[in-house]
């Protein structure tokens, strides 16, 4: 064989196992040759699986990423796979880098949790930077959730949330969960895997370093892509982005280019549209972990997951998610302006507009979920209502009648037993976020809390100084069987209340508590009453009891609009129907009652003898006089107060009459009375149109029928002309009423002629 | 049995649409790619700047155009990558001295743009090729090799052809390609054994 054969022979050779056909053994003379090239696939391709690592034997990798590898291996020792993770070779000149890496997982280390992958050990100093894991098999989490129901899937969540609450409890943001990163094993049970280098323990240049290259930004929050601070709301809203892929299958802000922008400014897609069998509650439960500022996320992973316990135990969930209201708000928006273009072509009139406007700020309108749960009507909630009613009627008879076994300290300590741990556990279950349970609490203290300082007053004897000395003044004394506390006690005892509920109303901002307070401020003003000896009044001129109320009216409305002037509408709107209550209660009576009143009338004209008829009449006027006063108001709600004054005028004027009309002492006297009841009908039936008062049209009507009715009766007894007119005249008013235009028109005509 | 980490796989999922996949995927193969480029480039617009930034261009090509990838056998992505950097190089040539249009259409992930797709590396491809000590001196090596001597075993070795496939390529027959290469590394062993 020649050399040129020989080497011929020796290139094909060669060339075989280039082409791998010959791959079993390495012939002698061509291992050096072979091995020269084996060098150059050392240089070229990533790192090669090591041999060992911590003494484990390395099987395989199990996967990689721009961070490091995560290999598979073998703990001879104790007979078990365990899974290493590698820092990148990469990374390998990084000193600090690997420092940190191994910082972590020291850190992850001291993490001991079913739902958390566990660590074995960290890398010993002479080897690449790894540390050993326990090794898990399963499925990532959305893959192994496409096969599970709803309920399996929010209780796989739940876990996944719990354990990223632990890790918040334990100062960590985990940074970087993801699906891939959560492995369901065949118990449904899932693990946490991989921490990656997204820990944040402190320090922020890690993310300027790793963030550009590790990390996965579709799941990140829309403050991890602008640098922004983070906390626990951050994982909150990765959380919520996983569980809108676990529920729906999708991812929720898709992917390529624009990814950053959509998690920044999008709302997803909503689930239950992707896929209509997805349960609301829980639809309702991401949108709110996915909400864009994260002051309007779950505050904690943990009530995350106290929301999917809700869910699981068929019980309603709290979320409440913004992202409808705004849904909706880019809608009604739209729905508003072609509202607002009819009303200016008058297709809709100026009511309507007002009141679909009204609807539809309703349905954009962003109300606390709590709110909600407080109004709907649950057995649980109508229970607690119940038990907080109980409650303050219990301490209410406490209050009010003697108990011969129940005397001294230990009746007070009854009624605090009561109060105080109310007050306790309202403060406790509102800090832990259980608002609906918490202002029931507070409520029934509320009304407890006055009822309880009042018995002590009652039993320690303090305040017991009588009105103006005299036992007669005092109310509990009049009442047969109630206790003796006097008007100072019960004054005390309610004045005592009034902080409490400003308190409550600054501490849970919840409306109710200024209605308690203007109630609260009503009774005040009564007890202020009876200290001053109105009592008094009950047995002599009774008249005078309703003249002090007027003060107390003038007080209420005073309060309410300087609330509103201090810019707390919200505590003002509950004050003026107090107002209005008093005012009409004060006129109401002193025209009943008030003898001077009447005496007054009758010396100014003699005719009306001083009937009360008149005097309610005089009130009417009053009523239009206050509501023209309060409609000179920039505020709505001082307007509100002009129209329920302008409410009563067709009652108390119309009825009047009718009573005038029956009750007349000479013919001449009732003909007036029974021809004005009709006339004054008829004018209030068109008064109605200026200012839409439906109640003026409908009382008119009323009374008009009320009216002929009589003038048939005692005027025009069986007369059928009577009848017949009004059929007649009926039935011209609705013809001119069809011919409306052509009428007005022609009038027009006629006028002008002249 | 397919780790779920090899190329094959990888490809799978990054025409799926899974960018990370493609971006590990170029990871195996980049420091291959980067010698390719390294000598396909003439000796006077070889630096290391133009090596990095034709291997980012390629790579912002087959994040574009991974759809029309298919895979045939091991091997067949590095080919196609390869095919795309000779594309990119002869744009260059031909926009020599024009606006680069490097990361205009798809720019690369970074702090102000999380979405893009991943660097072949943080460092720069350059830098890879040059950190490694067993790499600089495997380009020295090359370098010093005959011409078709060098571009033997860049066939046979980095880019992972088989003989019959250099034969197609090259034009001559599966026995001069295998003497070829057979020689090739002959050299190539003296040189490593000179260096030693």
């Amino acid at each position: 064989m020649t050399d040129s054969e020989r080497e011929q022979q020796l290139a094909e050779a060669f060339a075989d196992l280039l082409d791998r056909k010959a791959t079993e053994t390495i012939p002698a003379e061509l291992a050096a040759d072979w091995n020269a090239l084996a060098e150059i696939d050392r240089a070229v391709d990533p790192a090669a699986l090591p041999e060992k690592l911590s003494g484990h034997r390395i099987v395989a990798e199990i996967g990689s990423g721009g961070m490091g590898r995560v290999l598979l291996a073998i703990d001879q020792a104790l007979g078990r796979k365990v899974a290493i993770k590698t820092l990148a070779p990469r990374y390998a000149d990084d000193a600090q880098l690997q420092a940190r890496f191994m910082g972590e997982a020291r850190a992850l280390a001291r993490v001991s949790h079913p739902h958390i992958v566990r660590i074995y050990n960290l890398g010993p100093p002479g080897e690449p930077p790894h540390f050993v894991m326990e090794y898990l098999e399963g499925a990532p989490l959305t893959r192994a959730a496409a096969a599970l129901t709803f309920p399996q899937r929010a209780e796989l969540m739940r876990k996944v949330v719990l354990a990223a609450d632990f890790l918040h409890a334990q100062g960590i943001i985990h940074r970087d969960l993801k699906p891939g990163n959560i492995l369901v094993g065949p118990d449904l049970e899932p693990k946490l895997l991989d921490f990656g280098l997204a820990l944040d323990l402190g320090a922020r240049e890690r993310l300027s370093k790793i963030g550009e290259v590790a990390g996965t930004p579709e799941y990140f929050s829309p403050e991890q892509l602008e640098g922004g601070h983070l906390d626990a709301r951050s994982d909150v809203f990765t959380l919520g982005s996983i569980l809108y892929e676990v529920l729906s299958g999708a991812p929720a802000f898709g992917g390529g280019r624009d990814l950053p922008r959509r998690i920044r400014q999008e709302d997803p897609p909503l689930p239950r549209r992707i896929d209509p069998s997805i349960p609301k509650d829980l639809q309702n439960i991401c949108l709110k972990a996915l909400e864009k500022s994260p002051a309007h996320r779950y505050a904690s992973a943990r009530e995350m997951a106290d929301d999917l316990r809700r869910y699981l135990a068929d019980e309603p969930v709290l979320a409440e998610p913004a992202a409808y209201s705004r849904l909706i708000a880019g809608q009604v928006s739209d729905h508003l302006r072609d509202l607002k273009s009819w009303r200016h072509d008058q297709i809709v009139s100026e009511a309507e507009y007002d009141a679909l406007r009204k609807r539809y700020e309703r349905l954009v309108e962003r109300e606390d979920a709590w709110i909600m749960e407080v109004r709907r009507l649950t057995l649980p909630q109508v229970t607690l209502y119940f038990g907080a009613w109980m409650l303050a009627v219990g301490a209410a008879l406490l209050t009010f009648f003697p108990f011969p076994k129940l005397t001294g300290a230990p009746a007070v300590m009854v009624a605090w037993g009561a109060a105080v741990p109310t007050a306790w556990m309202g403060v406790r279950t509102w800090r832990s976020g259980y608002y609906r349970v918490a202002i029931a609490y507070l409520l029934a203290f509320c009304l407890v809390a006055p009822v309880a300082a009042l018995v002590t007053l009652e039993e320690t004897h303090i305040a017991t100084a009588l009105t103006q000395g005299q036992p007669r003044l005092e109310l509990f004394h009049r009442l047969e069987f109630a206790k003796e506390a006097t008007n100072a006690q019960l004054w005390w005892s309610i004045a005592a209340g009034l902080p409490v509920c400003w308190w409550f109303r600054r501490f849970t901002r919840a409306p109710v508590f200024s209605l308690m307070f203007a109630a609260m401020s009503a009774l005040l003003a009564l007890a202020t009453l009876l200290r001053l000896g109105v009592l008094d009044c009950l047995d002599r001129d009774s008249g005078r009891f309703y003249l002090d109320l007027i003060p107390c009216a003038v007080l209420f409305m005073a309060a309410g609009f300087t609330f509103e002037r201090l810019r707390m509408p919200d505590d003002s709107r509950y004050f003026y129907p107090f107002a209005v209550a008093f005012t009409l209660a004060a006129l109401s009576g002193v025209a009943t009652y008030q003898e001077p009143l009447a005496n007054w009338l009758k010396a100014v004209a003699p005719w009306t003898r001083g009937q009360i008829e008149y005097l309610f009449i005089l009130n009417a006027g009053i009523y239009f006089v206050l509501d023209r006063m309060c409609d000179r108001f920039e505020s709505s709600q001082v307007r509100m107060v002009g129209k329920s004054f302008r409410f009563v005028i067709p009652g108390h004027v119309m009825t009047s009459l009718l009573l005038l009309g029956l009750a007349a002492n000479s013919v001449a006297e009732q003909r007036i009375d029974e021809w004005l009841l009709p006339a004054v009908a008829c004018v209030f039936v068109f008064a109605s149109i200026p200012r839409q008062m439906k109640n003026f049209l409908v009382s008119g009507l009323v009374f008009l029928a009320i009216g002929v009715y009589r003038v048939q009766q005692e005027i025009f007894p069986s007369r059928a002309w009577w009848p017949v007119l009004l059929l007649v005249a009926g039935l011209g008013l609705m013809l001119a009423a069809a011919n409306y235009a052509a009428l007005r028109v022609a009038v027009g005509r006629v006028w002008n002629r002249r | 049995m397919e780790s779920p980490t090899s190329t094959f796989a990888l490809l799978e999922q990054a025409q799926a649409g899974d960018r990370e996949a493609l971006s590990r995927a170029f990871e195996k193969y980049q420091r291959r790619l980067a010698v390719l480029i390294h000598f396909k480039l003439s000796e006077r617009t070889r630096t290391f700047a133009e090596v990095d930034d034709i291997l980012q261009e390629t790579l912002l090509r087959a994040f574009r155009d991974i759809g029309h990838f298919s895979y045939q056998a091991p091997g067949s992505f590095l080919r196609w990558l390869s095919a795309i950097a000779d594309h990119v190089i002869v744009d260059r040539v031909r926009y020599e001295g024009r606006e680069r249009r490097a990361g205009e259409e798809i720019p690369f992930r970074s702090e102000s743009n999380p979405g893009g797709p991943e660097p072949a590396d943080s460092k720069t491809p350059s830098r890879l090729l040059a950190q490694r000590e067993a790499v600089e001196r495997l380009l020295s090596r090359l370098a010093s090799l005959p011409e078709d001597y060098r571009n033997a075993i860049l066939m046979a070795k980095i880019e992972g052809l088989s003989t019959a496939e250099m034969a197609d390529r090259v034009g001559k027959s599966r026995e001069a390609v295998a003497l070829l290469v057979y020689r090739a590394v002959k050299r190539f062993r003296a040189l490593s054994e000179a260096d030693r």
